[in-house]
């Protein structure tokens, strides 16, 4: 059967929401407007997602557990796994090769370092491999209800990123967003620079003015944080160079492939200090 | 179909989209499948589709699939319109131009998505080597509908 041509006032139509299309987008893109919709969606998607695997796929592997001989030796890995985890996290903190070891700071008063362990509750794969938006969901395990927006997250290897949104779960921005600004310095304390995000997994990078800064940059040189901002605490280790490009005579950019990976591990520090 | 139905076929083929998106763009390819289904079913269908419609299930797949709001919602009030005017036109097309627009117009909603959604990292060699696939693709299903009519042959 043949379809009709659209009408004068269904064009009109069509040109209405294609207007109001445009609005949303501009809106969207230019003020945060709808970060509580998209965060309460993100919210109970994941809440959605625990509750139903806590009614349809955990009673199954209950039952499969139980007739299975090895069913409590299975739980007791899973509990050790855990513990496992979380004694990594605790054992990094108070280990010589950790990445605060060089901040004397933190630690010689690393038994009044507080942190709060976080899990991780989602993080989309897609937008972390390609686009410029990369952030991740957590919980963060804490006694005490407080406001960890600003305060950094850390694994057992670097630093993460920082807490942008809080409400049941926490948004963490990661250090590779190209809207994330890390300072950061080298060891020799005589260069500073702000290395933005890249978009891509696991590299950053930094924009600087060889006019200005006269040290030599060599490749593999590693970077640590600057302490400024006020976010990260100092003389963290953060990654190193893998490429220098000469932008022109004013402008040299280096890409800096950053220690820690968000995908590395489901558990989180919360620095509380 | 109703328009529940519509909205979990589609929401099925937009959850086989993120996951194979995922493992496709380590080849720098992006087959926008939620797209390329919206568009079959406003080109199979018997009637024309509603800016409203077309506006409600953009916004949806805009929240469900994490990107800015508008995003999707555009492309989909602009194919349902170019569709519904001229979908008696492309009655007259071979599958070979109608494989080249689909194909082509997936390659103008990556091109815009990754604009949008990815300014800092923009890349021709996805685009170009996604509209190459798009196309393949779209040449795929039409051979599929060709041999086998009654696997694509579905009332809508």
């Amino acid at each position: 059967m043949a379809r009709t041509v659209p009408t004068t006032g269904q064009k009109l139509n069509f040109l209405l929401f294609l207007v109001i299309s445009i609005l949303i987008l501009y809106l969207d893109l230019s003020s945060n407007n709808f970060q509580n919709i998209k965060n309460g969606f993100k919210s109970f998607k994941i809440s959605s997602y625990f509750i139903l695997k806590e009614i349809t796929i955990e009673p199954l592997k209950f039952l499969q557990n139980r007739y299975k001989t090895k069913s409590s030796l299975i739980k007791e890995n899973e509990i050790l796994r855990e513990k496992l985890k979380l004694s990594d996290l605790n054992n990094f903190i108070t280990s010589k090769e950790n990445i605060f070891s060089k901040n004397k700071e933190i630690y010689e008063d690393k038994y009044n370092f507080f942190y709060d362990v976080a899990k991780l509750r989602s993080i989309n794969p897609n937008m972390f491999k390609c686009c410029d938006k990369h952030r991740m969901q957590i919980e963060v395990i804490a006694k005490d209800k407080t406001d960890n927006i600003e305060k950094f997250v850390f694994n057992k290897i670097g630093i993460i990123g920082q807490i942008i949104h809080q409400n049941k779960y926490s948004e963490v921005l990661l250090l590779t967003d190209t809207s994330h600004s890390l300072p950061i310095k080298s060891e020799s304390d005589n260069f500073f620079c702000n290395a933005r995000g890249s978009g891509r997994e696991g590299y950053i990078i930094c924009k600087y003015n060889p006019l200005v800064w006269s040290e030599e940059i060599i490749k593999n040189q590693i970077f640590y944080t600057s302490g400024m901002g006020g976010i990260y605490p100092k003389d963290i280790e953060v990654g190193h160079v893998t490429n220098i490009e000469v932008v022109n005579s004013i402008e040299q950019s280096l890409l800096i492939k950053l220690n820690a990976s968000p995908l590395d591990s489901n558990i989180f520090g919360v620095l509380k200090n | 179909m109703s328009f529940i139905k519509r909205l979990l076929f589609l929401s099925v083929i937009n959850f086989l989209d993120q996951n194979i998106s995922n493992f496709l763009s380590e080849f720098f390819i992006i087959i926008p499948l939620t797209f390329l289904s919206y568009c079959f079913y406003v080109y199979r269908s018997d009637k024309n589709i509603s800016a409203l419609e077309a506006f409600l299930l953009g916004l949806f797949f805009d929240l469900i699939s994490g990107t800015y709001f508008g995003l999707n919602t555009i492309f989909f009030c602009l194919v349902a319109y170019y569709l519904n005017s001229n979908a008696n036109s492309f009655k007259l097309f071979s599958y070979l131009q109608v494989c080249i627009f689909f194909g082509l117009s997936a390659s103008a909603y990556v091109g815009f998505t990754q604009l949008i959604v990815n300014l800092y990292n923009f890349s021709y060699l996805t685009l170009f080597l996604s509209s190459i696939v798009n196309i393949i693709f779209c040449f795929i299903i039409a051979f599929i509908a060709a041999y086998f009519p009654k696997s694509i042959n579905m009332k809508l």
